[in-house]
């Protein structure tokens, strides 16, 4: 079935002309083969490019029956001029640890689309779910049974919802990996399911778990509770391997960059110069790491990963309050725990301790729509390691105190507030 | 102390339909108002019964999440007009 492109779109058009694939293309195509909602959504773009505001309205349903979120609600105010978009709702859907597929699960799922969608998706949103783009009201319940039924697939997190968290490939392929990514994304996934589905905070709260200090999933950048793979004894060394790089006979970046030719490699250029924590040195030509001084940045892994590896002690790093600029300005995480052993066997228990008590107070404390790490602006860093029974690290430390007041609280008193004044003035004269 | 939940649904209902005379969209923390000494998790877990049992609905921003009494203010497929 061929369609017929009705809306004059030359704004729309122009962008196809450029070097790079455009989604104006991939869009009319979808519409020509017979998807009147993505013509639609063209010439409304083009009314958009031509009044310089959105034609979108946005909001009303959440989800499908028992569920707060997976679905956002999309409209057309203009429905009269673009009719197969007059609905637009967008799903959510859980993607699979590591955006691992089959192409059988990828084929039937766009079965399913556009049979029951326009067709389009955009895979994936920058929480990780796959988004399937554009559906009417009524077919949302037969879109949550296929997904449920026939793929074995759930809807992902929307509004004031835990959102979809997400995981690098991590030991799935990468070598670097220190923690087990798919593993403990797949169980905070299961464990908070009725977070997920169901608004149960002031606002939004990601996940995000990356194996290793290269962080693939910017977790540090992007999410409210980062969980990142790093180890707590030395960088594993292969000095003939540190020989193999000096001496050329290995190619720096694993063969990376290799498109230009940039001379021979030099370790102290290359390597030791570039160390954040000037903690690497050649001595009698080996090369040594001062590990106490050592930040996790990879650098050096990553320049010669034949050479050097992570260590053996793993464990992982938890960052919290990374944020996009919605209500504040942008925001990176901050450090919470340096050093946390994950343990499979005990379901990740002290991490999810952690989680609860940091819920609790957001829960408690947190304004309407104040994401996680707005709090801690809010109400300090100081609050934050109290509510989270975390110990402080010299790190945490602003600046040198410049009050010379102690404001103890009165449970650092002993006694507390209340004493004796009988059993005092005993002891000292009004 | 845990409160007994189907006295907080019944006490979440209430403060609800009542606000919801002049304010049709409530986020979850003003219905934590409905009972202090709920905690808020039990709220949550309260307040998202009723919109099982159709008791209360949800309200999307896309981003947020309220909650709203069937009947009052705008049905949900126009409720959008109001953002
Ligand atoms: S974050 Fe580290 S472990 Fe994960 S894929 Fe990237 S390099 Fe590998
Ligand atoms: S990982 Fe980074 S900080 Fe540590 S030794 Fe290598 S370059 Fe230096």
């Amino acid at each position: 079935m061929a369609d017929v492109k009705k809306h004059d779109t030359p704004m729309v058009d122009d962008l196809k002309s450029g070097p790079w694939p455009s989604f104006a293309d991939d869009i009319e195509q979808k519409g020509l083969n017979g998807k009147q909602a993505c013509l639609d959504l063209l010439g409304q773009l083009e009314l958009s490019y031509k009044h310089k505001e959105t034609h979108w309205k946005h909001g009303g349903i959440v989800g499908v029956f028992g569920y707060g979120g997976g679905v956002i609600g999309r409209y057309s105010d203009s429905p009269e001029q673009f009719p197969a978009i007059a609905h637009f709702h967008t799903v959510r859907v859980n993607q699979p640890a590591s955006k691992f597929y089959t192409s059988a699960f990828l084929r039937k799922l766009c079965e399913i689309w556009d049979h029951r969608g326009s067709g389009m998706t955009n895979f994936h949103g920058s929480t990780g779910d796959m988004v399937l783009l554009g559906t009417t009201t009524d077919q949302l319940e037969p879109i949550f049974f296929d997904l449920t039924h026939q793929m074995g697939a759930d809807l992902g997190g929307s509004g004031s919802n835990l959102r979809t968290p997400s995981c690098c490939v991590g030991k799935a392929r990468c070598e670097w990996a220190c923690i087990d990514t798919q593993d403990i994304c797949y169980n905070l996934t299961m464990t908070y399911q009725d977070e997920l589905h169901r608004p149960a905070f002031p606002y939004k709260f990601k996940f995000k778990v990356s194996g290793c200090p290269n962080d693939c999933v910017a977790a540090i950048a992007r999410s409210d509770c980062a969980i990142i793979g790093t180890w707590r004894d030395d960088i594993r060394i292969d000095q003939e391997a540190v020989k193999a790089y000096v001496g050329g006979e290995l190619k720096p970046n694993a063969g990376a960059h290799s498109d230009r030719d940039w001379g021979p490699f030099d370790i102290q250029k290359e390597v030791i110069d570039l160390c954040p924590a000037n903690c690497m040195w050649m001595e009698d030509g080996e090369l040594k790491i001062d590990n106490r001084e050592c930040t996790r940045c990879m650098h050096c892994i990553n320049v010669m990963p034949e050479a050097l590896r992570p260590g053996t002690d793993t464990g992982a790093t938890i960052l919290v309050g990374a944020k996009a600029p919605i209500l504040e300005g942008a925001q990176l995480a901050t450090l919470a725990i340096p050093f946390i052993k994950l343990n499979k066997d005990d379901d990740y228990e002290n991490l999810k301790d952690f989680v609860d008590k940091c819920w609790d107070w957001w829960m408690e404390e947190g304004k309407n729509r104040e994401r996680f790490g707005e709090l801690i602006q809010r109400q300090s860093l100081q609050e934050f390691i109290r509510r989270a029974e975390l110990k402080p690290i010299p790190q945490m430390v602003k600046e040198p105190r410049s009050n010379p007041y102690v404001f103890w609280s009165e449970d650092e008193v002993p006694g507390g507030w209340k004493r004796d004044v009988k059993e005092f003035r005993a002891r000292h004269a009004a | 102390m845990a409160v007994d939940k189907e006295e907080l649904k019944q006490k979440i209902l209430e403060f609800a339909t009542k606000k919801a005379a002049h304010k049709s969209k409530m986020y979850i923390k003003d219905l934590y108002k409905a009972d202090p000494n709920a905690s808020p998790r039990e709220v949550k877990k309260a307040a998202n019964e009723l919109v099982k049992e159709g008791k209360l609905e949800y309200f999307s921003s896309g981003s947020t999440v309220m909650y709203g009494v069937p009947g009052f203010g705008k049905g949900v497929e126009e409720a959008f007009e109001e953002e």
